[in-house]
């Protein structure tokens, strides 16, 4: 086999990995290329990651901290955006009633919330959560809606046949229809609440990622901010990827 | 049993009765001045091509739709909203997908003995599946189940509603020629061992099924939708394919009602469209 065979062999199907890892190379050439004054600003690679080693106790403390903000929100918003959604998208008074005001309040970036409901609220854990509630529920309620009224047909009119109650119709029917839509509000709703926790902690925490990174840079400590934004981006992975199992499981009916 | 059951469906009472129905759907009339009357037991094949209303009119007596004019009634009751009288197995085998096949006729028990404990339920759902040749299989999901069988669990599902009437719209059209077979021998199988007697009502654009099937065949004709001809089926039962199709009553039968479309067909052309069928020309 030529050379250019084998190398491509060996390529097939970790073109991913590769990619990643030249970028790696790349950022750790470029560290050893800069003059010593751009260096401070763009640490490199071999600096960063020994920020990252020495910041692992504080980062998981913070990470704790954002958890107590990020959980609390985004279930809730679970909840009541699932509920909402199937409700509304079920009845037609309240889809003529709840639609206008949807339209108008939904797309209003949650971000904006974030200094009054800092002093509205009692604590400033609490309006983080508020925060990333109103984030996540919006893109959760309207998608699960949506699915409530795509319901297909053939699934009504069994339900009808079948003489179920409105109640009963909406939990065995209308919920298990309209969950794909549902975790697709999900997806959008978590990555939401992630960059509002952020932002919020960014704003006014005392302890959380958004706050290490924050802290940090009034510091100018430029490697530990670098380190605190990969280790953010990696529990945000984690986090996504979770919910992709999640929805694996549950949904296994959907081919 | 050798005996024609048209001798004695005639002594039986009309379980259902369908009086001047019409019915519109955006402003285009659907169904014109239907009358029916269907003897308890009777296995009533409705057939006619598409655009007829074939559907809307199974879906008028099943409740799901209300009829602009005239009247619907089932074994003396005027037909006002679903509510579970009727069962009905529709063409894209509707079991619900995220519920195995023992969970999805339970759904239908439940409605029948409210009181029912789930063990209980689910041994009445295995003898349900048993009955349609699935025995041993409830615990599947539908999308692990070919077409075939997915239409056999809609079936067993019909049947477990316990309802005196069962409407099929056209169940085993979208099967291929052998599984079709296979499902009307197992639903005329299942029928005629009911007991007490069901009512059938089934739709479908097949005139060979239509015939093999049924008792009796109303014919209906389209734009709009309205009874042509009624044609009574007096082969008697069991019916057995291979005699069957090759006897010339068949051949008769079946010619008779090509004609019924036929003249149908010329009759809404030259309304509509003024193409003459006794000069030159179509």
């Amino acid at each position: 086999m030529r050379l250019i065979d084998k190398v491509r062999k060996i390529c097939w199907g970790r073109e991913g990995w590769i990619f990643i890892l030249a970028l790696v190379g790349l950022w750790q050439a470029a560290g050893e290329l800069m003059s010593q004054k751009d260096r401070y600003l763009f640490p490199s690679l071999a600096v960063s990651a020994k920020a990252l080693w020495l910041s692992l106790p504080e980062l998981f403390q913070g990470t704790v901290s954002s958890m107590f903000i990020l959980i609390p929100g985004y279930l809730a918003a679970v909840v009541m955006g699932v509920v909402w959604g199937i409700l509304v998208g079920t009845t037609d008074w309240l889809q003529r009633a709840f639609t206008p005001f949807a339209r108008v309040a939904a797309p209003i970036p949650p971000t904006i919330y974030i200094p009054y409901a800092i002093a509205l609220m009692a604590t400033f854990r609490l309006s983080a959560i508020f925060v990333v509630f109103i984030g996540a529920f919006w893109p959760i309620f309207l998608n699960t809606a949506a699915g409530a009224v795509a319901v297909p047909g053939r699934y009504r009119d069994d339900a009808h046949i079948l003489g179920l109650s409105r109640f009963e119709y909406r939990w065995r029917i209308v919920f298990p229809s309209a969950l794909p839509h549902s975790f697709s509000g999900m997806a959008v709703g978590l990555a939401l609440a992630y960059i509002l926790l952020t932002v919020a902690e960014l704003f006014g925490a005392n302890a959380g990622l958004g706050r290490f990174v924050q802290y940090y840079a009034d510091f100018a400590d430029y490697p530990r901010m670098v380190a605190g934004i990969i280790y953010t981006g990696l529990i945000t992975f984690l986090s996504m990827k979770a919910l992709e199992k999640i929805r694996e499981r549950i949904l296994f009916w959907v081919r | 049993m050798a005996l024609s059951r048209t001798q004695t469906l005639a002594e039986r009472p009309c379980g259902l009765m369908v009086d001047s129905v019409s019915f519109a759907y955006n402003g285009t009339t659907v169904l014109e001045e239907i009358n029916l009357r269907v003897r308890e037991g009777e296995f009533l094949s409705l057939l006619g091509p598409s655009g007829s209303g074939k559907t809307t009119l199974l879906r008028l007596v099943a409740g799901i739709e209300t009829p602009a004019r005239g009247r619907i009634t089932l074994n003396g009751r005027t037909v006002s909203g679903p509510r579970g009288y009727c069962s009905m197995v529709f063409q894209d085998y509707s079991l619900f997908p995220w519920m195995n096949l023992l969970n999805n006729i339970s759904l239908a028990i439940g409605r029948v003995y409210p009181g029912l404990k789930r063990p209980e339920k689910r041994q009445l759902a295995e003898d349900y599946l048993a009955m349609v040749g699935l025995d041993g299989l409830g615990r599947k999901y539908p999308f692990e189940l070919s077409g075939g069988m997915q239409q056999r669990v809609a079936i067993a599902r019909a049947l477990a509603m316990g309802s005196p009437f069962l409407l099929m719209d056209e169940p085993f059209g979208a099967l291929d020629p052998v599984n079709r077979t296979k499902l009307q021998d197992l639903l005329i199988d299942v029928w005629s061992q009911a007991s007490p007697a069901k009512t059938v009502v089934f739709v479908t654009h097949d005139m060979d099924e239509a015939i093999y099937l049924g008792d009796r065949v109303v014919i209906l004709g389209s734009f709009p939708g309205r009874i042509i001809a009624e044609v009574a089926v007096d082969f008697p039962r069991p019916r057995s394919r291979q005699s069957y199709l090759t006897a010339p009553r068949f051949k008769e039968l079946r010619g008779r009602m090509l004609e019924y479309f036929q003249q149908d067909v010329i009759e809404r052309l030259e309304a509509v469209n003024t193409i003459w069928s006794t000069r030159e020309g179509i």
